[in-house]
């Protein structure tokens, strides 16, 4: 407020009227404002142009597009705008150029970067269709054996060995062995 | 508030104050702290519309996200429109909520105003019976308009048969504006707005 104060008195001297500023003091208002960013109101810094012509610094525009992801729209006249549809203005003043966009503001957080190798079954067996094949199958009866012995984890406690309810898992497990080896004949038969 | 919000307003109160609208009265902004967050609008009714003559004055409070987020503006005058609280002054405007655009100003905001006041509309109401009255009953909602602009804006006086119904509510005890209010709400119709006082 205190610069509002100190700068009425000037601008009532200089023109006849304090709201009508002198002609060519208006001019080189005129003349400054083609470069302002249509968001902050201020000379535009780091500027980018839209499609439609539109001016902003980088990181006001950037802020706008993170304050609505879901309607990127231009601010002034609401055509389609995004990242990838702005053009970076490079004046003469910049001995390097650097495309704003990369610069300011840094890049939204929630990249992640590549997950490291391993040296897994992807890279391992890839290219090797035979190895795969095998492993594909001998890994199949694996699964069918841990899903038997889970059904007597699932019980309250083991069961005593002799017991009817032992004899029986033994009598279960051994069926799924034997459909489990039926399968795998039949898979080498086929 | 975060400088953006501050150094905006800052010069958008001196574009208003440039303005020409200001010149010829149509709005006006003025500050009430010096933190630049909260400020207090003024239009002039437009002309040719019920509120012709009145002037309407709003509280304008800048979120910290300003200009990305539009700033809360309710009326605080009185005023007798769809898509205006008759109660609370809320309004009912997109850019205001989901079409604000960062790109608008408080000059942008109070001459979208001035339109709302020129070209309500009733189908998407913020009252309810305001707008119904606006689409069943248009001239009775002139009159109502016109005659709460004379009252709460500084419009020229007018109907006089309004007002001796609101007298007549007072004389039964009941406060001014509730009486305007329910008067307002059931067409004028002296009975049923004392019925509607009475429950
Ligand atoms: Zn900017
Ligand atoms: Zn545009």
């Amino acid at each position: 407020m205190s610069t509002d104060n100190s700068s009425k008195p000037a601008e009532a001297s200089a023109g006849a009227a304090s709201s009508n500023p002198g002609p060519s003091e208006n001019g080189e208002d005129e003349k400054a404002a083609v470069y302002e960013c249509n968001i902050c109101l201020d000379t535009a810094h780091d500027a980018v142009v839209s499609m439609c012509g539109h001016l902003f610094c980088w990181p006001c525009l950037h802020q706008w597009l993170e304050t609505r992801p879901q309607r990127q729209l231009c601010p002034v006249c609401k055509a389609g705008i995004g990242k990838d549809k702005v053009i970076p203005i490079y004046g003469r003043g910049n001995p390097n150029p650097q495309d704003p966009r990369e610069k300011l503001p840094p890049r939204p957080s929630g990249q992640r970067p590549e997950p490291e190798n391993t040296g897994g079954f992807p890279a391992f067996g890839f290219g090797d269709g035979g190895f795969q094949f095998s492993f594909g199958i001998g890994a199949f009866p694996f699964g069918i054996f841990t899903s038997s012995f889970n059904m007597s984890d699932n019980r309250p406690g083991p069961p005593q060995a002799g017991s009817p309810q032992h004899t029986e898992e033994q009598f279960l497990s051994r069926i799924f062995l034997w459909v489990a080896i039926l399968f795998l004949f039949w898979l080498l038969i086929a | 508030m975060t400088n953006i919000a501050e150094a905006r307003i800052r010069r958008e109160f001196k574009e208003v104050v440039k303005s020409d609208e200001v010149a010829a009265c149509n709005i006006k902004v003025e500050l009430v702290n010096d933190t630049f967050n909260e400020l207090r609008g003024e239009i002039a009714g437009p002309p040719d519309t019920p509120y012709a003559g009145g002037q309407f004055h709003l509280e304008i409070k800048i979120p910290e996200t300003y200009p990305f987020n539009p700033p809360i503006v309710k009326f605080l005058t009185k005023i007798w429109h769809p898509n205006i609280s008759s109660v609370t002054g809320a309004i009912c405007l997109d850019i205001l909520k989901d079409q604000w655009a960062a790109a608008m100003t408080l000059r942008t905001v109070l001459l979208s105003l001035q339109a709302l006041l020129a070209a309500a509309e009733p189908d998407d109401p913020q009252d309810a019976v305001v707008a119904q009255q606006y689409k069943e009953n248009h001239s009775i909602f002139e009159k109502t308009a016109r005659h709460w602009t004379a009252v709460y804006a500084g419009g020229p006086k007018s109907y006089p048969d309004l007002d001796s119904k609101i007298l007549s509510l007072k004389t039964m005890g009941f406060e001014e504006h509730q009486a305007r209010a329910a008067l307002s709400s059931k067409g004028w119709d002296l009975e049923r707005a004392t019925e509607y006082l009475i429950n």
